[in-house]
C-alpha cells in the first residue's frame, strides 16, 4: 500500500497565535512504508498553548525514530505494545506539560490525536476533541469526543441538537497537561485501500458537515498531494467565511 | 514581580515567594515593625489582558473583602494599588492546601473530612448571608488550606469574581474548571448558594474516596460502593449535595450543617443502634416471641444448611446410593428422585435390577438416625406429606418407567409394577388412572386363566372390559399434549391388541379393531415434529403387521 500526505493549518480570525501544531510523516520501516500522523489542538495562556502541542508531537517522533523500529523488527506490529507505549508516552508528557506549567504559574494544555497506519492495521490515540475520520464511499469517524457534551449525549442528558448549542460545548472531559491523569482511548482498525484518512482540530469541523468534508475530501477527488492541499484549504476558508474563530487544522492521509 | 528582600509600602519586607496562581503571585512578607508575618498577593499584570478593568474590579472586590470577618478566612488587612501592579496583603496561613494531601495520602479519614466540611460549610454560610450575599463559587482542596492545628481556612479568596467566571469561548478542560456545577457554565446570573453547596459536596466526595469527580468516570457514585466502611449517612449528604437539578440539593448552608452535624443519625448504622434500643424498650414483651423466633431461626437456618448439602451431594452424584443420600438429606425435594429415574432408564431399559432400586423407595431407605442406630425411613411419605404435587409427579414418572421400559416378558408383569406407582398419581395424571384400570383387568384375566378351572367366560368378559378401556386409553392420548406421551401409549394400543389378537376378536368384530389401529396410524402420521418422523415410521409398520395378523386370525 502507498501514502500520500498533506497537512494544513491556519491560525483563523481572531487569535493572536496558532496552537495547533501538526505533523504527518510517511516513514519507511522493515515491515514496509507506514505513516504517522499527530494533531494536537494547543489551549492555555497567549503563547503557551503551542508549547503543549509541540512538546507532544515531537514526542511523537521520537518514538517513531527510536521505539518503531524496534517495534517492527518482530514480524507484525503488536496492539498492545503500541497502545502501551502511546499510553506512557502521553501521561509522561502530560506530568511534563504540568509541572512546566506549574512552574510558570500558567494552564496550558494540549488535545492529541495520534494516527499510525501500517500496510494493514491503523492505530489512533485521542484525548480531546480533535478527531480521525476515514473516507472511503462515505465519511465515518473514527474516533470518540472525550468532551463534556458528547458524555452528556452518550448518558441520555442530552440530544445532539442541545450539544451542538450548549455553553459547555468546548469544555473536554481531559487534555495533556491539565488533568491530574490522562486516559487516552485507543481505536484500531484495518486500513482500507483507496481511502482518505482526515485527522482534524474541533475548528475544521463546526462550521462545515461531514457530507460536506466528503464532498471536497473523498478518494476520487484526492489524487496528488497538490490537490490534497488545495482541497483542505478550500475548506478551511469555507470555515472561516462561516465564522469559526479557532485556529484550524486538518492532516490528510490518502492510501492506494 | 515583587524582589525578594524588597520593602513593600514602606512596611512589609518581602521574605519569599510561597505560591503561584493563574493570576496571581503570593509572597511571604514580615512587617518588620509589629514582627509579624503576611502574604502578599500580587495580582499579575501579564497574565490579564485588560488590567485597568480588572483592576476596578478588584478594588471594590476587595475593599467588600476588607469587611468580612470569620475564622476560616484570610483577612484582608491592606490593599496597595498603583499603575503597574495590585497588591493584596492578607493574614498569612501556614499550612497545606488538602490537594496535596490527597495527592500524597490518597483518601482522608472521614471524621477529619466531616469536621472540615463543617468549617467550610459555615464559612460559606457566612459568605451567602452577607448583603448582597458572596458566592464563592470555587470551592475545591486546592483552596482549603489544612493548618498545623488541624483547622481549614479557605484561601484563594481575594481576586475579583471576573476570574472565577468560566470563560467558555476557548476550549478548557474540566480538570481546570474545576467541580463546576452543571448551572456554573451558564454565567453568573444562575449561581446562587447551591452552587457552591454542589461544590463542596463534589470537594467532600473527592476527599473522602480519594477519587476526582473530574477524572474518568466523571461522576459521583455513592461513596459506599467506593468504601464500604464510609457512613452511609455521609453518602446521603454528597449524593444530595450534587444533585444536578439545584432544586434537589440542599437549599442552604445552614440545612446543610445540620445534615452534617446530624450524619450519623442518617446513617444506616446509626438507625440499627436507634431500633435497638426500641428492641430493649420490649424486650420484656418480646421476650417470649423472641424464644419461638430463635427456634424458628434455627430451623431456618438448619434447612438452609440442608438444602446446601443437598445441592453438593446431587451435584456429585453418580450411583444409585448417591442419589438415595441426597434424598435422605432432603426427602421432600424432588430433584433427586426425578435424576435416579433417568439415570436408570437412560438406555431406554429398566433391568429388574433397576426397578428394584425404584421400588426400595416404596420400601423405605436406610438411614443412621441420631444414636448411630439404622433407621428405615420413609421417604415418600415425607415427599407425600409435604410436597402432594412432587409426589404425584414422581410416582407418574416411575410409573411410566416401568410401563414402557421394563424389561420383562409379559404385559401383566409392567402393568402390575407400573400400576402400583400410577395409582398415585391418577390426581395429577388422567392416563395414569387408564393404565391403573388396564392393569386390573390384566390382573383379573390373569388370575381367570391360572385358575385351576378355567372361567373363559368370564375372562372374556375382562377381555370386553379391556377393549373399551383401549378405547378410553386412545381417547386420553388424543388429549395429551405432550407427543412423546401420546406416541408412548398409541404403541402401548398396538402392543396391547397384537398379543392379544385372538381374544378381542372374541369380543368385538374385526372392523372395530382395524379401525382403532389405523385411526392411530393416521393420525400418528399427521404429527409433524421431525425428530420424532423415524418412530411414527416404527409404530406404521407396527400397525401394518398387527393388522395383518388380525386378518389371518380370522381366517
Amino acid at each position: 500500500m502507498n501514502f500520500i500526505v498533506s497537512a494544513s493549518t491556519d491560525i483563523g480570525t481572531t487569535k493572536k497565535t496558532n496552537q495547533d501544531s501538526l505533523s504527518v510523516k510517511v516513514i519507511r520501516t522493515r515491515l514496509g512504508r507506514m505513516v504517522l500522523a499527530v494533531l494536537c489542538d494547543g489551549m492555555g495562556g497567549l503563547s503557551e498553548g503551542e508549547v503543549a502541542s509541540a512538546a507532544v508531537i515531537e514526542a511523537f517522533h521520537g518514538w517513531a525514530v527510536e521505539k518503531l523500529p524496534l517495534l517492527c523488527e518482530k514480524p507484525y506490529l503488536q496492539d498492545a505494545a503500541i497502545s502501551e507505549q502511546w499510553g506512557e508516552m502521553v501521561t509522561e508528557q502530560n506530568r511534563r506539560i504540568k509541572s512546566y506549567g506549574a512552574k510558570k504559574g500558567v494552564r496550558l494544555g494540549t488535545t492529541v490525536v495520534a494516527m499510525l497506519l501500517t500496510q494493514s492495521r491503523y492505530y489512533i490515540l485521542n484525548v480531546g476533541d480533535s478527531r480521525v475520520y476515514e473516507l472511503t464511499e462515505g465519511i465515518r469517524q473514527l474516533t470518540a469526543d472525550q468532551t463534556f457534551v458528547a458524555r452528556e449525549v452518550a448518558l441520555g442528558n442530552m440530544t445532539e441538537e442541545e450539544a451542538r448549542m450548549d455553553e459547555r460545548r468546548n469544555v473536554l472531559l481531559q487534555c495533556v497537561g491539565a488533568s491530574d491523569e490522562v486516559y487516552p482511548d485507543m481505536f484500531y482498525g484495518d486500513v482500507r485501500e483507496n481511502a482518505v484518512y482526515m485527522l482534524c482540530s474541533d475548528g475544521f469541523r463546526h462550521e462545515i458537515t461531514p457530507g460536506e468534508i466528503y464532498d471536497s475530501l473523498k478518494p476520487l477527488e484526492l489524487f496528488d498531494e497538490q490537490m490534497m492541499k488545495w482541497h483542505s484549504e478550500k475548506l478551511i476558508e469555507r470555515n472561516k467565511q462561516r465564522g469559526e474563530r479557532d485556529n484550524i487544522s486538518v492532516a490528510l492521509v490518502r492510501t492506494f | 514581580m515583587l524582589e525578594i528582600g524588597s520593602l513593600v509600602d514602606g512596611k512589609y519586607k518581602v521574605l519569599n515567594k510561597v505560591g503561584q496562581g493563574g493570576m496571581s503571585v503570593v509572597y511571604l512578607a514580615m512587617n518588620e515593625k509589629a514582627n509579624k508575618q503576611w502574604a502578599i498577593k500580587e495580582v499579575r499584570k501579564d497574565g490579564i489582558k485588560d488590567f485597568e478593568v480588572v483592576k476596578q474590579g478588584l478594588v471594590v472586590e476587595t475593599d467588600m473583602l476588607k469587611r468580612l470577618s470569620h475564622p476560616s478566612l484570610p483577612s484582608i488587612i491592606d490593599v496597595i494599588e498603583d499603575e503597574s501592579t495590585f497588591l493584596i496583603v492578607m493574614d498569612y496561613i501556614q499550612g497545606n492546601p488538602l490537594s496535596k494531601a490527597l495527592e500524597e495520602f490518597g483518601a482522608q479519614p472521614q471524621e477529619n473530612v466531616i469536621e472540615w466540611a463543617k468549617q467550610m460549610c459555615d464559612v460559606l454560610g457566612y459568605l451567602h448571608t452577607r448583603t448582597p450575599a458572596i458566592i464563592y463559587r470555587d470551592m475545591k482542596p486546592a483552596n482549603i488550606m489544612l493548618k498545623p492545628d488541624g483547622n481549614v481556612t479557605l484561601i484563594d479568596f481575594g481576586t475579583a469574581r471576573e476570574f472565577k467566571e468560566k470563560n467558555l469561548a476557548d476550549t478548557t478542560c474540566l480538570g481546570t474548571v474545576g467541580y463546576a456545577a452543571p448551572e456554573q457554565f451558564g454565567g453568573m446570573g444562575q449561581t446562587d448558594a447551591r452552587t457552591d453547596i454542589y461544590c463542596l459536596g463534589a470537594t467532600l466526595y473527592h476527599l473522602v474516596t480519594g477519587m476526582n469527580p473530574c477524572e474518568p468516570p466523571y461522576d459521583i457514585r455513592p461513596i459506599r460502593e467506593i468504601n464500604p466502611m464510609l457512613s452511609g449517612g455521609l453518602e446521603r449528604i454528597i449524593l444530595k449535595c450534587t444533585q444536578r437539578n439545584p432544586e434537589d440539593r440542599y437549599q442552604s448552608c445552614a440545612e446543610l450543617m445540620y445534615a452534617l452535624e446530624h450524619y450519623e443519625e442518617i446513617d444506616d448504622v446509626y438507625r440499627k443502634k436507634q431500633k435497638k434500643k426500641l428492641g430493649a424498650f420490649i424486650a420484656s414483651i418480646a421476650a417470649a416471641v423472641l424464644c419461638g423466633a430463635v427456634s424458628g431461626w434455627g430451623y431456618l437456618s438448619a434447612e438452609n444448611k440442608k438444602s446446601e448439602n443437598y445441592d453438593v451431594i446431587l451435584k456429585r452424584a453418580e450411583t444409585p446410593e448417591d442419589f438415595y443420600e441426597a434424598i435422605l438429606t432432603d426427602p421432600v425435594r424432588t430433584e433427586a428422585y426425578l435424576s435416579l429415574n433417568e439415570l436408570l432408564t437412560d438406555d431406554f431399559v429398566l433391568s429388574r435390577e433397576e426397578g428394584q432400586i425404584l421400588q426400595q423407595l416404596q420400601v423405605g431407605l436406610d438411614a443412621k438416625n441420631s444414636q448411630g442406630f439404622s433407621d428405615s425411613v420413609d421417604v415418600l411419605a415425607k415427599l407425600r406429606q409435604n410436597n402432594p404435587g412432587g409426589y404425584q409427579d414422581i410416582c407418574y414418572r416411575f410409573g411410566e418407567s416401568f410401563m414402557f421400559y421394563y424389561d420383562v416378558n409379559t404385559d401383566y408383569d409392567r402393568y402390575s409394577n407400573a400400576a402400583k406407582w400410577f395409582r398415585e398419581a391418577v390426581g395429577e395424571y388422567q392416563v395414569a388412572q387408564a393404565y391403573c384400570d388396564i392393569a386390573e383387568c390384566l390382573e383379573l384375566i390373569n388370575q381367570y386363566n391360572g385358575a385351576k378351572i378355567k372361567q373363559t367366560e368370564k375372562m372374556y368378559e375382562e377381555y370386553e372390559k379391556l377393549w373399551g378401556m383401549i378405547g378410553e386409553l386412545k381417547t386420553t392420548a388424543e388429549t395429551t399434549d405432550s407427543v412423546d406421551s401420546r406416541l408412548q401409549i398409541w404403541n402401548e394400543i398396538n402392543r396391547m391388541i397384537n398379543s392379544r389378537v385372538t381374544q378381542f376378536l372374541e369380543v368385538t368384530a374385526m372392523q372395530d379393531v382395524i379401525s382403532v389401529l389405523e385411526e392411530i396410524s393416521q393420525r400418528s402420521g399427521e404429527l409433524e415434529e421431525s425428530v420424532i418422523q423415524e418412530d411414527v415410521r416404527k409404530l406404521q409398520n407396527e400397525i401394518a403387521e398387527t393388522i395383518k395378523k388380525l386378518e389371518s386370525a380370522q381366517q
